[in-house]
């Protein structure tokens, strides 16, 4: 392989792995404030990238629709957590993951009502022709991807850390009861985080649907890669989030470089499936122990 | 007097089903009946699995898929006779049960739902990409009749009668299991794991025998619709269909039989009430077809939140699940 062809997979598998990254993120924020893994961060992502092509479709302008996809599925997120998730708070955490399926049933049939059968194509962001880099093409949305993505991976870590609503959440992460000792409002801090998710994903959605184009049910899948990144950095934690992101991105990359490309969908799910038996507080992650 | 009253009403029941192509003679008609009889198997085994056991598996679509291909290839490509292909695909759907459920067996709740899952999609990409096998894309067309010697099953009268008759020994025989031995060990995992442990129960055995079954009736029945329908392809065993099958189970109530297959009974008929119930129009029929999985997904929700309120469907485990607790 010569060095312009490992920089072209090197450049595929960053522009995916800053979408793992983003997926990651949103479904650590989830576990970190309420222990559960949200099953319908996928359909998140599907939003993001639906609600932009509608939009186009429209003739709204396409800043504003990213924006505009961004702030609707934020808000669907919030309407999740407050009408399916709290009313239901002293179940099981299994019956609140099986109330996140539900949720995603209704999300995915709701936009196919809305948006029909069909995939959708999203233009790129910024017209041009893809750059040449040491022999390589580099996509200028794939600068995109990767630039919103850590963009919103800075701001996010840097609420997390610096502000009081971050401490809030760190808190929460921690003990929700003794957060509640402390004054910390920790219903508000758990849609939150729903909210933030159901921005991470739709701002994944809408940055990689001019590479891929859209389609009500591009969702699952799109949801088990992203948790397999989670995982993989140890799920709860933001920054093993990210990394988790990158490397899988980068993993599939090189599987499609020195292995073949038919079973590239696979290898995040076997990732998934190894990370799950062997090591489950993933690669960096802290040990999680058991409770009677 | 009560329990004579309820198997008299199982057994009437019973009758009535099979009794059925004396009566409908519509081919369609019996076509779809015959897909209920098919999920029915596949139901039990999760009913079983998750609601006796506790264990999840967002993953039964893949076994009916690896039973439903493993016949097909047998019987299709390989001109095996019939009834040692159906042994052969419930014998490979439960070695990828028993395959699956191994290294899961460290696996709780949420964790356990998210690998099966994967393991779901993983499959949808093998039957899509080991085209040799399963025809990718494209499906498998041409998968013969069920046969024994000379006799050969091609009306929906008689495959509807095969399908049924498996279906209801399936039935049956899961309706023992869980009143006898194997069914406590099974609720004592469910209730708590060390429980069981300290009481004697093998809790490693029963979950990966409990699975390999799960997976055995998953893929019998994948093998009865291969034959029955004559053609199979990806589409049929994804994750939709997995979800579906939870949803009956979640719904259908822990610790019953009777309970996850009358939901999914109803949730297989929804979308054909156009061919089923006289006088629907097509508009209708098809507004109900198209809105089936926001019906299933709602229910699902509103189900568990109101079961949740009065006091729950899995064990209650204190309070909300703190991200404190699972460290």
């Amino acid at each position: 392989m010569s060095g312009a062809d490992a920089l072209q997979f090197v450049a595929s598998g960053l522009q995916n792995g800053a979408i793992y990254a983003l997926m990651a993120l949103g479904f650590t924020l989830v576990f970190a404030s309420t222990g559960i893994i949200n099953f319908a961060q996928g359909e998140f992502f599907m939003l993001g990238g639906m609600l932009v092509a509608a939009g186009v479709a429209a003739g709204v302008p396409l800043g504003a629709c990213v924006i505009g996809a961004v702030a609707m599925t934020a808000a669907i997120g919030c309407l999740v957590e407050r009408l399916a998730l709290r009313p239901a708070r002293s179940a099981g955490g299994l019956a609140l993951v099986i109330i996140t399926i539900g949720c995603s049933m209704l999300i995915k049939s709701g936009a196919r009502h809305l948006f029909g059968p069909d995939e959708r194509a999203v233009p790129p962001f910024t017209a041009g022709q893809p750059l040449r880099v040491a022999g390589a093409l580099i996509d200028p949305q794939a600068l995109w991807v990767i630039g919103l993505a850590v963009a919103a991976a800075a701001a996010l870590t840097a609420v997390y850390r610096f502000t009081k609503v971050g401490l809030a959440m760190r808190a929460c992460s921690i003990s929700h009861d003794a957060a509640r000792i402390v004054g910390i409002d920790t219903a508000r801090v758990v849609m939150l985080a729903f909210g933030l998710a159901g921005a991470l994903g739709a701002l994944a959605g809408a940055a990689v649907a001019p590479v891929t184009q859209t389609a009500y049910d591009v969702g699952a899948r799109m949801g088990l890669k992203g948790f397999a990144a989670a995982l993989l950095g140890g799920l709860g934690d933001p920054v093993g989030a990210i990394v988790g992101g990158f490397a899988l991105g980068l993993l599939e990359s090189g599987a499609v470089a020195f292995v073949s490309g038919t079973y590239k969908d696979a290898v995040a799910l076997v990732v998934l499936l190894a990370v799950l038996v062997l090591r489950p507080q993933g690669i960096v992650g802290r040990h999680l122990g058991e409770k009677l | 007097m009560k329990a004579r009253y309820r198997q008299a009403l199982v057994a009437l029941g019973a009758a009535a089903l099979l009794a059925v192509p004396l009566v409908v003679s519509d081919r369609y008609v019996l076509k779809v009946l015959t897909f209920v009889g098919v999920n029915s198997i596949i139901v039990v085994g999760l009913a079983l699995l998750f609601g006796f056991a506790g264990q999840v598996s967002l993953g039964h679509a893949a076994f009916f898929g690896i039973g439903a291909y493993a016949s097909a290839y047998l019987a299709g490509t390989l001109r095996m006779p019939w009834p040692a292909s159906l042994a052969g695909a419930v014998a490979v759907a439960a070695l990828a049960g028993w395959a699956v459920a191994m290294p899961s067996l460290r696996l709780k709740g949420h964790y356990l739902a998210m690998a099966t899952l994967g393991f779901n999609e993983i499959m949808s990409v093998v039957f899509i990409e080991a085209k040799a096998v399963t025809g990718g894309i494209d499906g498998m067309g041409n998968v013969p009749f069920p046969s024994l010697g000379a006799l050969e099953l091609r009306t929906p009268a008689t495959l509807y009668l095969l399908v049924w008759g498996v279906a209801l020994l399936v039935i049956a025989a899961a309706a023992n299991v869980v009143r006898r031995k194997p069914g406590r060990a099974m609720r004592a995992l469910h209730a708590t794991e060390p429980g069981a442990a300290a009481s004697g129960v093998n809790v490693a055995a029963v979950k990966v025998q409990t699975f390999a079954l799960s997976a055995a009736l998953a893929g019998l029945a994948g093998a009865l619709y291969a034959h029955t329908v004559g053609f199979i392809s990806p589409s049929t065993f994804g994750l939709d269909l997995s979800i579906l099958l939870m949803a009956s189970v979640v719904l259908g109530g822990r610790e019953s039989l009777a309970g996850p297959l009358a939901a999914m009974a109803v949730f297989t008929l929804l979308p054909y009430a156009g061919a089923l119930v006289p006088g629907v129009s097509r508009v209708a029929a098809e507004t109900i077809q198209d809105w089936v999985p926001d019906l299933v997904g709602l229910t699902v929700v509103v189900v568990l939140i109101v079961k949740s309120r009065r006091g729950g469907l899995t064990r209650p485990s204190g309070t909300t699940t703190d991200a404190g607790d699972v460290r």
